[in-house]
């Protein structure tokens, strides 16, 4: 349907005032950009009770040095993550993860918080109230059965966001506000394969801030696969972040975005040590396979959405090693 | 811009670089678009639309949802027994489904109610039972033996079959030195028009009188339909067209959401605003057909063609619409482009549980010409000769030329099409020499300037345009051709401006208001610059007939010895002048306000050949042309192909605003482009899944290559100062001038479009 559902409505000024107002009622969700929940509400995907709009909240949209991190708020939009010259210069995977979200006009509205969080998808999801209905619903949402996979008892809603890889092979720390007080947690442990629930975070708490540690001499890039070079959700994604030590590698991270219910490290240990050739690459391509599980979610068949991570991959990796001599 | 300005430019002058009369209220903001109209107390019209994709009504239970609090009206079937559809042959579609519903979304029935809210919540009160059958998503399925008829009238889901032969094709492959046949697949696409589906129908009970703003190409169908449709006579019915944010085809016929909003005013008793989703805009699609093209050709040694055989067989959908004159085109436009000794050509228009396909720019020829195309490239690779040479050597021979089909050919630049993007392109140095990874392909295609024969036979012209003059000195263009972003508002303006020399912003333009307008039969096929110009052109005439007999008289001279420069009359090698204001009011005595009118009838010789069976479809007074380059770039590693640059050269006869034509052909190259590297629609057992813009694939600035624009001006000796169609005929072109580039780029010849990342990459890892 066209209609946002009727909702409460409020704009806190502080963090402290955000986390008060989710914990008071359930069903409360909170809005930056609006890209994400505002499409899906629209479609009838939620009725909150009340949505908290973090655009007042002071301080939220700040980019600072922490001593030798680098602290962004979760109110920082994807603009300005691409065009930030601290991130331009220190982090450039991540501007160019950020420049490959969606379009300009997203990007402008859209928040660094908003991309971590945003919601699963799938094409038995992404639909109108009208479809779904007529489509029995489904395991995510008002249903009880998925039509992925038909005899699952979990949602198999793959998470797209582009951002998220990037971070966790930066290492960075999702800085979470909530009513005990603030805690940090690697970006990993922000995210939970299950398409249904894909977020750790807690009922009353909100994602304040990403932590970057310095990167010493480690280099990243980030490379997704689609249909289009604008708009399109990743097919499949991957993030790299490699050391070199001459001949071979000293240290890496890769993680996938686009294949499972939530962005994954892929366990690297394997390749630590050895040189970057075909025959490393083989294993990398099958730690890949192992750790992927790409299934009907999108239109495009996961046929090509597992080639394009394995080649993805091999090909950053290829530049990454190129650039490291 | 000031006049002065304007007149030392020439803006609005034939062969002018003349920006769209109406483009400074469309990129304000200040154009008003159906859904933008102002109706206080409009209520809210919504559908509800079948979950399933073939059955049987049993029974619908409306009384829940017409108690509710701010219901007005409820519709369904049973208020509206005729059969509606822009063929008078098969009308067959109703607004609201009877009996059956035919695929998933058909509306079933509709509410209009106080709000959106209300709405929304008496649909879901509305109770419906379904006796399920069994559905078909493919042509084949829905042709096999046994298959439930979707149409009672058609038990194997036919809608109609096409068989033609001209000359001898078998003999003609005998005599080829090479033969080829194969099968290609184009998926279905849709025009992706930017504004959605919307109408505002008001109805003024005391008097009966019905008024509709709809987003329509063909103001005339919907006021015939609504008519038909809810049993009023015409003469009570005013349809308007606002703005219009495109058509490419969709719009070329009444659709339901017109009649339901007609249907829902008259039973409120008042205004229904009925807005359509993104998704219900997609669910009335229309669009091009799910189409399997089998081609074979024969060529002698040195490329020239000596037969063609072509086989298409479409997936219609669950209604009629265009189909029979749809499978028609995919024929007719074999002829007309090529000098081919032997033509035959099969098509079936299937029925399926998918919602109807219709006209799309470049209607029915887009994909046997891209397979026509593809199949000539890759003989020519066969034969060692340059697609280009394959080209020429087939060229039409002699201009005037009549095909087998009965078309008239009087302005061909073709040749010189060929010869511009071969330059421009550096087709001579760089083909063949590409880096890895990169090519460059070639194709023809062409388009008819308009269907010369009228779907409604009334014996009237094809168009009427309507000149007023009054006191003020002001000339106003009234004419019922639907400007949807085409420009055909201005191009009314410039026909006018030109033929009475007068200044450009002298003129204004109504158009499309049944009330005001003379009706006219829409803007499809490519029709309305060579008929509505050669009609504004009349009209213009016959005013400045007038204005110069009254300079005449003032000047005390002969009308004969009368010119007009500049908005100045005088008698040949005289000084002094009389200016336009006194000409105006000298004419004006005795008569008062002036309205002239202007026609355009296109002659018989030029409507086919009643003797050949389905040839009043293809039927034109002319042929657009276009030749075009294409660069790519094919991804190894993602399987991407990218367009990088095109060069076409297109022949429109003459370019009577090369501004717009520009845009126009940039469009249509455009539009070839999204078919052929990203759109497709998807239906999972009749579940539509790409009924937004993320997942139908319309390209975006991203992928837009550069177009170099080349314009040929052959001089039709019909069209409006030679003009002819201008942004069809080079659609269907991009996509076997790509095919053909991918084929340099990466050595595969795809035969199933579009080029998807998924697609290359299946046939680069086929490759041995």
């Amino acid at each position: 349907m066209n209609l946002l559902p009727d909702f409460r409505y409020a704009r806190p000024a502080t963090l402290d005032e955000a986390v008060r107002l989710k914990g008071a009622a359930a069903g409360t969700r909170f809005v930056a950009g609006g890209t994400d929940l505002l499409v899906n509400l629209r479609r009838g995907l939620g009725e909150p009770s009340a949505v908290i709009d973090l655009s007042a909240v002071a301080g939220l949209a700040a980019v600072r040095r922490e001593g030798d991190s680098l602290w962004l708020g979760a109110a920082v939009t994807l603009a300005d993550l691409a065009r930030h010259p601290d991130i331009v210069s220190d982090f450039p995977a991540l501007a160019e993860a950020a420049l490959s979200v969606a379009g300009p006009t997203h990007r402008a509205a859209a928040t660094l918080g908003g991309n971590l969080c945003q919601d699963t998808r799938c094409m038995f999801y992404n639909q109108s109230e009208w479809w779904r209905e007529s489509n029995g619903f489904c395991l995510k949402y008002q249903g009880d059965k998925c039509h992925v996979v038909p005899k699952s008892d979990r949602c198999y809603a793959t998470y797209h966001g582009d951002i998220a890889p990037v971070l966790m092979v930066l290492d960075a720390e999702a800085v979470i506000a909530g009513p005990d007080g603030v805690r940090r947690v690697a970006i990993a442990s922000f995210f939970r394969e299950d398409g249904a629930a894909h977020l750790t975070l807690g009922p009353g708490e909100v994602l304040a801030a990403v932590v970057l540690p310095p990167q010493q001499d480690r280099r990243a890039a980030y490379a997704k696969a689609r249909i289009r070079d604008a708009i399109d959700f990743a097919l499949a994604g991957a993030a790299a972040a490699l050391r070199r030590d001459g001949p071979v590698i000293g240290d890496l991270r890769i993680a996938i975005t686009g294949t499972n219910s939530a962005p994954l490290l892929v366990a690297t240990g394997d390749l630590i040590g050895r040189p970057w050739d075909p025959d490393t690459a083989a294993v990398l391509a099958k730690l890949l396979r192992g750790k992927a599980n790409v299934l009907r979610t999108t239109l495009v068949g996961a046929i090509y959405r597992r080639r394009a991570m394995q080649a993805l991959a091999r090909r950053l990796m290829d530049t990454l090693w190129e650039q490291e001599t | 811009m000031s006049t002065d300005t304007l007149k030392r430019r020439g803006i609005g002058s034939v062969g002018v670089r003349t920006p769209l009369i109406d483009g400074v209220e469309k990129v304000t903001g200040r154009a008003r678009y159906t859904a933008d109209l102002p109706a206080p107390g409009a209520l809210c019209g919504r559908l509800l639309r079948s979950p399933v994709p073939h059955a049987r009504i049993l029974s619908i239970d409306t009384t829940e949802a017409e108690a509710l609090d701010g219901v007005v009206a409820v519709c369904t079937g049973a208020d509206c027994k005729i059969p509606f559809g822009v063929l008078p042959i098969t009308e067959n579609e109703f607004p609201l489904a009877r009996e059956k519903v035919r695929y998933r979304g058909d509306p079933v029935a509709a509410v209009a109610a106080v709000d959106e809210a209300t709405a929304v919540r008496a649909l879901k009160l509305i109770r419906v039972e379904y006796e399920i059958l069994p559905a078909y998503f493919d042509a084949r399925k829905a042709m096999a033996p046994g298959a439930e008829p979707i149409h009672a009238e058609k038990p194997n889901n036919i809608l109609r079959q096409v068989h033609n032969e001209f000359g001898d094709a078998e003999a003609g492959f005998a005599a080829a030195d090479l033969v080829r046949e194969k099968t290609y697949h184009f998926a279905e696409v849709n025009h992706a028009h930017i504004e959605p589906n919307a109408t505002l129908a008001e109805y003024d009970p005391q008097r009966d009188h019905l008024t509709i703003h709809t987003t329509t190409q063909v103001p005339y169908y919907v006021l015939l339909h609504v008519a038909k449709c809810l049993e009023m006579p015409e003469a009570h019915i005013r349809v308007t067209k606002p703005f219009v944010g495109g058509g490419f085809g969709a719009r070329t016929e009444c659709l339901h959401f017109e009649i339901i909003a007609a249907l829902l005013a008259r039973k409120a008793g008042g205004t229904v605003r009925l807005l359509q989703t993104r998704e219900e805009t997609f669910l009335a699609h229309r669009g091009r057909p799910d189409t399997d093209v089998t081609v074979k050709l024969g060529m002698t040694r040195d490329g020239k063609l000596t037969a063609c055989h072509l086989q298409a067989t479409q997936r219609g959908g669950a209604y009629a619409s265009y189909g029979v004159i749809t499978i028609l085109y995919t024929g007719a436009l074999l002829h007309g482009i090529y000098d081919i000794p032997a033509i035959k050509h099969d098509g079936r228009r299937v029925y399926t549980n998918t919602p109807p396909c219709g006209a799309q720019r470049g209607h029915g020829t887009v994909d046997p010409r891209a397979a026509f195309e593809a199949l000539m490239n890759e003989m020519a690779a066969e034969l060692g000769l340059d697609p280009f040479a394959v080209r020429r050597i087939n060229l039409l021979r002699e201009i005037p030329h009549v095909t087998a089909y009965a078309q008239r050919v009087l302005s061909y630049g073709l040749p010189e099409c060929l010869d511009k993007v071969m330059q421009a392109s550096g087709w001579a140095e760089r083909r063949g020499k590409m880096p890895k990874g990169r090519g460059l392909g070639l194709a023809c295609s062409h388009f008819v300037s308009g269907t010369t024969t009228p779907k409604h036979w009334t014996g009237e012209p094809h168009a009427t345009v309507n000149l007023r003059l009054d006191f003020d000195g002001a000339i106003t263009v009234l004419t019922g051709a639907a400007d949807i972003g085409q420009g055909s508002s201005t191009m009314a303006a410039q026909m006018v401006a030109e033929t009475l020399g007068v200044d450009w912003n002298r003129l204004r333009v109504i158009s499309a208001d049944s009330a005001l307008t003379p009706k006219d039969n829409g803007s499809y096929s490519s029709r309305v610059t060579f008929m509505v110009g050669n009609a504004a052109v009349e009209a213009a005439k016959d005013l400045r007939r007038i204005l110069i007999a009254a300079a005449a008289r003032k000047l005390e001279a002969d009308p004969a010895d009368v010119t007009c420069e500049g908005e100045i009359y005088r008698v040949a090698g005289q000084d002094r002048g009389l200016p336009f204001s006194e000409v105006v009011k000298a004419a004006l005595i005795d008569t008062g306000p002036i309205t002239v009118k202007g026609t355009f009838t296109s002659p018989p010789e030029f409507m086919g050949d009643k003797r050949i069976r389905g040839s009043a479809i293809g039927a034109t007074m002319g042929f657009c042309y276009a030749a075009q380059v294409v660069e790519c770039s094919v991804d190894e590693i993602t399987g991407k192909v990218a367009a990088h640059k095109v060069w076409v050269a297109v022949d429109v006869g003459r370019a009577l605003n090369p501004l717009a034509v520009e845009g126009q052909i940039q469009g249509g190259v455009w539009m070839g482009m999204g078919q052929a590297v990203s759109e497709e629609t998807h239906f999972d057992q009749g579940r539509m899944m790409h009924a937004n813009l993320l997942d139908y694939r319309v390209p975006t600035m991203a992928e837009s290559p550069d177009i170099a624009v080349f314009i040929v001006e052959s001089i039709d000796p019909n069209g409006p100062f030679g003009a002819k169609e201008a942004s069809e005929g080079m659609l269907a072109g991009f996509l076997p001038a790509l095919m053909d580039a991918v084929h340099e780029a990466a050595g595969i010849r795809p035969t199933a479009l579009p080029l998807t990342p998924d697609r290359i990459a299946a046939l680069l890892d086929a490759r041995p």
